[in-house]
């Protein structure tokens, strides 16, 4: 079991991520909104604590619907098993924006300003995301990592997330799961990479998924 | 256009403020500043997110510049009898804390004319039934962002059904479609905020 928590500058965080988690896709918002990002970067970023927690387990595919993570069966439905062939390995990860962001975020809420509400939750969004973009920097092992898969995406019940946390130890990286599988800190994710030597990384999932109904759709 | 118009409309909240005074100053009733400009300045804005010209974030913007307008205009509406649209009760249900879309369809409500009621998230139906009958609400909107939180809908329009009440019901939030608004007995279902200011005013048509 791995667990590390690191420290991001403002600049390192993409803007145009932040813009995405925003809505505006591949355009460019307005100056006065570029610069109220900016400004909410450059407060809450540098009081954030990132962390994230991993472990190589066991793994295969069990079915067009299942598959087996150490001596666990999760059942992540058809569409991320589809893109699971060769997997003999899987990294399973939870990350954090932690809770220092959240409390950041919390204070800014009793601003009552609805816009930095908003900037801010999408700058939370993105900052748990690079916890997920730094496991993947720090495999160093071999094969081929697949893209993440969380409980909660393209038809995996996101109540499967209790069985990925029996994985961990209690409250990994300080994240606590509700009754409702709702992480807190609010910004945080979980799920896994799969990994083998023939494994083929498949595009991001969106791009080849049919499910255009899906309210987590990243395109068209 | 008028100043005020503009101000909301570009989400300019300071020059909605300084505009607003000006038509206080100007002896314009709250009623008729609330009628002939912030309301259409809300209603072209939505117009604009509708039609996939702007984004989230002037909504947010415009929805911000009302409310500083609204804040300057409320101490006087208290003295004056002013009109709305209708009450909404909103809130996030139990288990959910999600507040970033609930709290823009309560804005855009509140732009549009209502009287909203904000019980913030994790309510429970015991709540929802109380608020609605402490503000003699017209409508519940309830929010959630998970599935396994949307379920508890269901629970909520049954117990309102249950005690009686006059109320219509929407819901809203990602997992969610019409489908499932059906299935659970509400009354309406939007898929963002500016559609959701369309239901409510349908269903109190």
């Amino acid at each position: 079991m791995i667990e590390r928590a690191f420290h991001i500058s403002p600049e390192e965080l993409p803007e145009k991520e932040v813009w995405f988690a925003m809505g505006y896709k591949d355009s460019v918002p307005e100056q006065r909104v570029r610069d109220m990002v900016r400004e909410l970067i450059d407060q809450l970023v540098p009081k954030a604590t990132l962390r994230y927690m991993y472990q190589i387990v066991d793994a295969e595919k069990l079915s067009p619907r299942q598959v087996r993570f150490s001596d666990k069966t999760f059942t992540p439905e058809g569409i991320i098993c589809s893109y699971l062939k060769g997997m003999t390995h899987a990294l399973l990860f939870i990350g954090s924006a932690g809770w220092e962001f959240d409390q950041a975020k919390e204070e800014l809420k009793a601003g009552d300003d609805i816009v930095a509400d908003f900037i801010a939750d999408s700058i939370g969004t993105v900052l748990a995301e690079m916890t997920v973009s730094q496991i993947e920097k720090d495999y160093d092992g071999s094969g081929t990592l697949s893209m993440p898969y969380s409980p909660g995406y393209c038809d995996w019940d996101i109540r499967e997330q209790r069985l990925l946390f029996s994985l961990f130890p209690e409250k990994p990286c300080g994240v606590i799961l509700s009754e409702s599988s709702l992480m807190t800190p609010e910004k945080s994710v979980s799920g896994f990479f799969a990994l083998g030597e023939t494994l083929q990384r498949q595009p991001y999932h969106c791009q080849i998924c049919k499910n255009t109904r899906c309210y987590k759709r990243r395109n068209g | 256009m008028d100043k005020l118009y503009e101000a909301i409309f570009k989400g300019m909240a300071p020059l909605a403020k300084t505009a607003v005074q000006e038509a206080l100053d100007n002896d314009k009733s709250p009623q008729t500043i609330i009628d002939e400009s912030m309301i259409p300045a809300m209603e072209a804005i939505g117009q604009e997110f509708e039609s996939g010209r702007v984004f989230v974030p002037n909504l947010l913007l415009s929805a911000r510049a009302m409310k500083s307008a609204l804040d300057i205009l409320k101490p006087r509406m208290m003295a004056e009898q002013t009109t709305t649209l209708g009450t909404v009760v909103i809130g996030t249900v139990k288990g959910d804390l999600h507040d970033i879309g609930k709290n823009l369809v309560a804005s855009m409500l509140e732009g549009r004319g209502f009287k909203v009621i904000n019980l913030g998230t994790d309510v429970s139906k015991e709540r929802f039934i109380e608020a609605a009958k402490e503000n003699n609400a017209d409508i519940i909107c309830l929010s959630a962002l998970l599935t396994t939180t949307m379920d508890y809908m269901k629970d909520i329009v049954d117990a309102v059904r249950a005690e009686g009440l006059d109320i219509k019901i929407m819901v809203g939030g990602a997992p969610l479609s019409q489908e499932f608004a059906d299935g659970i007995g509400a009354d309406g279902y939007s898929s963002n905020a500016n559609e959701a200011v369309m239901v409510a005013k349908k269903l109190l048509s």
